[in-house]
């Protein structure tokens, strides 16, 4: 993985005093809680209901074990002894004080970490495929890219003020697990005619209020210019996106305002400018970046038969192929039933950095379904993995499957929040165990937003639910048909909204009759596609 | 009746408007305000920006918490209903003492 | 960066050589009021409102020369990237904090994104490094190497960002023929300054089909700024300097954006500051690749001989360096440079130095 040399290092140490210093001007009277809002958010402080949220880097979703432990330590210090994976390859403390902040990204510091642009009006963490560098279907590894990213973006001077956040999200796979076509900008990693790799680029898609799948402006940028070119669509952003009413200020409706063929003759303009000029990627700062992201060797032990039917059930879905022989990726499910999906406690963090000592390369990865992954393991060890994953509550054999819920934080902890999430999650896990249906269902996407900012991504869920106040009362709409990786699509809402209680029955339904009418191996949405939205329809609105 | 409501700014946690002025995390012991006092009350707690973040009034009625926003502000004072650091908070494990 | 300490004074700069532009304004619908103007105001309407930035940097790229001010509900925290927008000047709504808005200009020591204030972003730093520690370990391992081993090198190793430029003189012949054996679309710059000698201009036609190379690509002055310098086209006259730089350094510059390597011709036995030449260095941009830097004169005319290479035409009447023609002169072989620029200083014309920083130079493969 990317280890910082002496600028990153001293750059990320300057941010830290620098917060400091805005923390202390705050506390003195020298800034105005107006003036102060969006520099700590661009530090990752939010103020939620109850105490302060941190939101921590984890760029692109790799962390090192001892990046992990210093998570564990943060937690166990300055929190409640948990931290809350993210939707977006990040982590989130609860209940930090403002005035500790300041000393946590100190020390996230000499881990090389921060929490640099992870909320405000800016560029957000990068975020790709977490099996990026150990994917068996990979074309290109996507990660130097995003660090490349992760660099031109930090402290941007001209990007730092934009309308409005903007998530850049790259995969580098045939298969999309980064839902590209939902980021304001989708990178997907392309051979070109003449063999070179470069970038597919999409751009206006997004989630929230106003659901878009990005449009393509180019079939191929070369790799020395990505900066360029993203500097380009950024540029026509910032100076077009709309300021007056924050609802419509993404790039998704400046793209859909203008079309998309007069966006992208704007952003080609802006690019004819800048290609060749200096944000042309030095060759050999691409080398060295890539020089980080080596493939792992391969591993030619023998690997033992077992019988164990834990095990294997949680072989067949926790564990994904990988490039290199004898080498496998584990997905850590953080979604044990009846708990709150993405927390994982100080000590299980502690312990999974050992085990990605002993049997992963020292590598964790965090995924946006709220899971973690070891992304090397050799298949003679996953047996003995297991066994250690198990005790820990860390070997739930859900990974894709439908209880592997995502949900946002919402109501109980969330200050946009307008209806509780976790709550849901917890007991739908539960009815899925206890009706047995789980299983059958097979690999089906469940997510749960509180509110319509949508980071639960309950829009691109096979099966989404967003929470609404009506009156003081949390009501649930139900949408299906919502798809993130690959083809994006939006879910539909099915009827009337539900309460909790009903809410929780009205999707155990829907999986129910998926099952029931479902032919061979098809998906969730191939038997949507084949008998619309009805059938379902008529057995949740039965009564 | 209203009662005052802010997130105190050097640690975020909830706190009420006090009727001597200063604030309280006990809602208890937050004063009670009829709309008439109720402005002006306000103002002083808006003034306090070096001390609180963000004030605003919320419905009270006789000494629990009442209105619309009565869920939210269920969860403000008595903490969140889910999420591990619930269950890690009635275990008296809050690692912050304030 | 300076401060102002109030916006007393921005607003009531109405002098005419002002320009105020608010943050909604399209550059391409202002150009006429843009030429001329000393001193440009931008407003932001609150310090949230990000265009102002945008706009400077549009306004730094497309050439603008003159003051930029940042007006408005601006605050301290962000003195840096309004100094890194290419502004000049900051007039706060707020007065006061005069520590804090210094104290923000300095709290970063490196930045990662090249911006108008010009200072070396990361990437470029890095890559420096590690060009020059490059062209120290290939000087290492070819110093004492044959030259076409050197020219095969580093035709692979800078593949698809080498080009080589000739002057299609003298001697260009025996370089460019081994470059036509082992990569012929390499991309080969010619300088047409427009002041050739026509026996040069036909060379390298004769030259280009017998040797088969593919990728020629004619450089010439940009139109505008060849009306705007040298209207008489007698520059050579007034300043040769000012001649060389608008007809071979600038569009030299221009054609390299995206190359990382040039082959030259130069030699050791050129004389002057090319007796220490190597055949890798790096001049803080690229490198520069010179495969017969250890040729001598009777190296170059064996390879003419050996594969029957026509001479330049020129070179009979006594040409050995042959350059535009007011300026080149024949010359003694001993010293075959005497003949540019003869009465002058000059012995260079700047394309040998570092392209970034212009400079003066000389003839080539």
């Amino acid at each position: 993985m990317y280890r910082y040399d002496e600028i990153d290092d001293t750059l990320v140490r300057e941010r830290v005093e620098e917060f400091r210093g805005q923390v202390a001007a705050r506390i003195k009277g020298d800034l105005t809680e107006d003036q102060f809002k969006p520099l700590r958010l661009m530090n990752g402080v939010y103020l939620q209901l109850h105490a302060y949220m941190l939101r921590v880097a984890i760029p692109y979703g790799v962390l090192s074990s001892d990046q992990l432990r210093m998570l564990a330590h943060v937690a166990r210090t300055y929190d409640r002894g948990y931290g809350h994976f993210t939707t977006r390859q990040n982590i989130q403390y609860n209940w930090p004080r403002l005035v500790d902040i300041p000393e946590i990204l100190d020390q996230l510091a000499s881990v090389e970490m921060h929490a640099i642009q992870t909320s405000g009006n800016c560029i957000r963490n990068t975020t790709t495929d977490p099996f990026a560098g150990a994917a068996a279907d990979e074309v290109s590894d996507p990660r130097p890219w995003c660090e490349l990213i992760r660099q031109w973006s930090t402290l941007h001077p001209e990007f730092t003020y934009l309308p409005r956040k903007f998530k850049i999200a790259v995969t580098g796979a045939k298969a999309d697990r980064a839902a590209i076509g939902v980021h304001d900008i989708g990178l997907r990693l392309v051979a070109g005619e003449n063999g070179d790799i470069g970038f597919e680029v999409h751009a206006g898609g997004g989630q929230g209020r106003t659901p878009r799948v990005a449009v393509k402006l180019r079939d191929f940028v070369g790799q020395r210019d990505l900066l360029a070119y993203l500097t380009a669509i950024l540029r026509v952003y910032n100076l077009a996106g709309r300021r007056d009413n924050m609802y419509k200020a993404r790039i998704k409706i400046l793209v859909e305002s203008m079309g998309a063929d007069a966006f992208t003759e704007a952003v080609e303009d802006e690019f004819a400018r800048l290609k060749n000029g200096p944000l042309t990627i030095p060759v050999e700062e691409i080398e060295r970046v890539a020089a980080h992201f080596l493939p792992p060797a391969a591993d030619p032990r023998p690997v033992a038969k077992s019988a164990d039917p834990a095990f294997l059930r949680w072989k067949a879905h926790n564990v994904k192929p990988h490039k290199v022989d004898g080498l496998r990726s584990v997905v850590v499910s953080l979604k044990p039933t009846g708990k709150t999906p993405g927390d994982a406690s100080a000590g299980q963090m502690d312990a999974l950095a050992d085990l990605a000592d002993r049997y992963g390369l020292s590598e964790i990865r965090v995924t946006k379904e709220q899971n973690l992954v070891l992304p090397h393991v050799a298949a003679a060890d996953l047996a003995d993995l297991h066994a250690v994953l198990a005790g820990l509550e860390l070997a739930t054999p859900n990974a894709g499957l439908a209880s592997d819920i995502v949900s946002c934080p919402g109501l109980d902890y969330c200050n946009l929040a307008n209806a509780r999430s976790i709550p849901l999650a917890q007991a739908i896990s539960k009815r899925l165990a206890e009706t047995g249906l789980d299983e059958p269902a097979g690999e089906l996407t469940i997510k749960i937003s509180g509110c319509i900012n949508a980071c639960g991504h309950h829009h691109v869920a096979n099966i989404g639910l967003l929470g609404v106040d009506k009156k003081g009362e949390e009501v649930y709409q139900l949408t299906v048909g919502g798809v993130a990786d690959g083809q994006s699509a939006v879910g539909k809402i099915l009827g009337p909204g539900f309460t909790a209680d009903s809410a929780v029955e009205a999707v155990l339904t829907v999986v129910r009759v998926f099952t029931e009418r479902r032919t061979g191996a098809e998906t969730f949405i191939e038997t949507l596609g084949r008998i619309g939205a009805d059938p379902f329809k008529e057995a949740v609105y039965a009564d | 009746m209203k009662a005052i409501t802010a997130n105190r700014l050097e640690d975020g946690r909830v706190v009420y408007r006090k009727a001597e002025g200063g604030w309280t995390q006990h809602f208890e012991d937050a004063a009670r305000y009829s709309d008439d006092a109720l402005d002006s009350a306000l103002e002083a707690a808006l003034a306090e920006e070096g001390v609180v973040v963000g004030p605003y009034a919320i419905d009270v009625e006789g000494a629990a918490l009442s209105g619309a926003k009565l869920r939210r502000e269920s969860i403000r004072l008595f903490g969140p209903t889910a999420g591990s650091t619930r269950e890690a908070a009635k275990q008296g494990a809050d690692h912050v003492q304030i | 960066m300076q401060i102002e300490a109030t916006c007393e004074t921005a607003r009531s700069a109405e002098a005419p050589q002002v320009l105020a532009l608010p943050p909604d304004a399209i550059l391409e619908d202002i150009a006429n009021e843009i030429a001329g103007v000393e001193r440009i105001d931008i407003h932001f309407p609150s310090f949230k409102d990000g265009r102002g930035f945008s706009l400077a940097a549009r306004l730094r790229e497309r050439g603008f020369e003159g003051e930029l001010r940042a007006v408005g509900n601006l605050i301290p925290d962000q003195a840096r990237l309004l100094k890194r927008a290419g502004f000049d000047r900051v007039a706060p709504d707020q007065s006061g904090q005069a520590e804090r808005w210094n104290a923000a200009l300095t709290a970063f020591s490196g930045d990662y994104q090249p911006a108008e204030d010009k200072t070396e972003p990361a990437f470029a730093r890095r890559a420096r490094k590690t060009r020059a520690a490059l062209a120290d370990a290939l000087n290492a391992d070819y110093a004492d190497r044959p030259a076409r081993e050197v020219l095969a090198a580093a035709l692979d190793r800078f593949k698809g960002r080498i080009a080589v430029l000739s002057s299609f003189g003298a001697e260009s012949a025996a370089g460019l023929a081994m470059i036509a054996e082992i990569a012929p679309d390499t991309p080969v710059f010619f300088l047409d300054t427009e002041r050739h000698f026509a026996q040069t201009l036909d060379y390298r036609d004769a030259l280009v089909k017998r040797l088969g190379l593919t990728n020629v690509k004619i450089l010439r002055a940009d139109r505008d700024e060849a009306a705007a310098e040298d209207a008489d086209g007698q520059l050579w006259r007034r300043d040769s300097d000012a001649c060389c730089a608008l007809r071979k350094v600038r569009p030299l510059a221009r054609a390299l954006a995206g190359y990382d390597a040039l082959i030259t011709g130069r030699k050791r036995y050129h004389g002057g500051v090319r007796e220490t030449l190597e055949p890798f260095e790096f001049d803080g941009v690229r490198i520069k690749v010179n495969p017969l830097a250890g040729w001598s004169r009777e190296d170059v005319q064996a390879v003419f001989e050996k594969l029957d290479l026509p001479a330049h035409p020129m070179v009979e009447q006594g040409y050995v360096s042959i350059g535009c023609w007011p300026c080149t002169a024949p010359a003694s072989p001993a010293n075959v440079r005497d003949g540019r620029w003869r009465g002058q200083d000059k012995t260079e014309c700047g394309i040998h130095q570092p392209l970034a920083a212009g400079g003066q130079g000389g003839p080539l493969l």
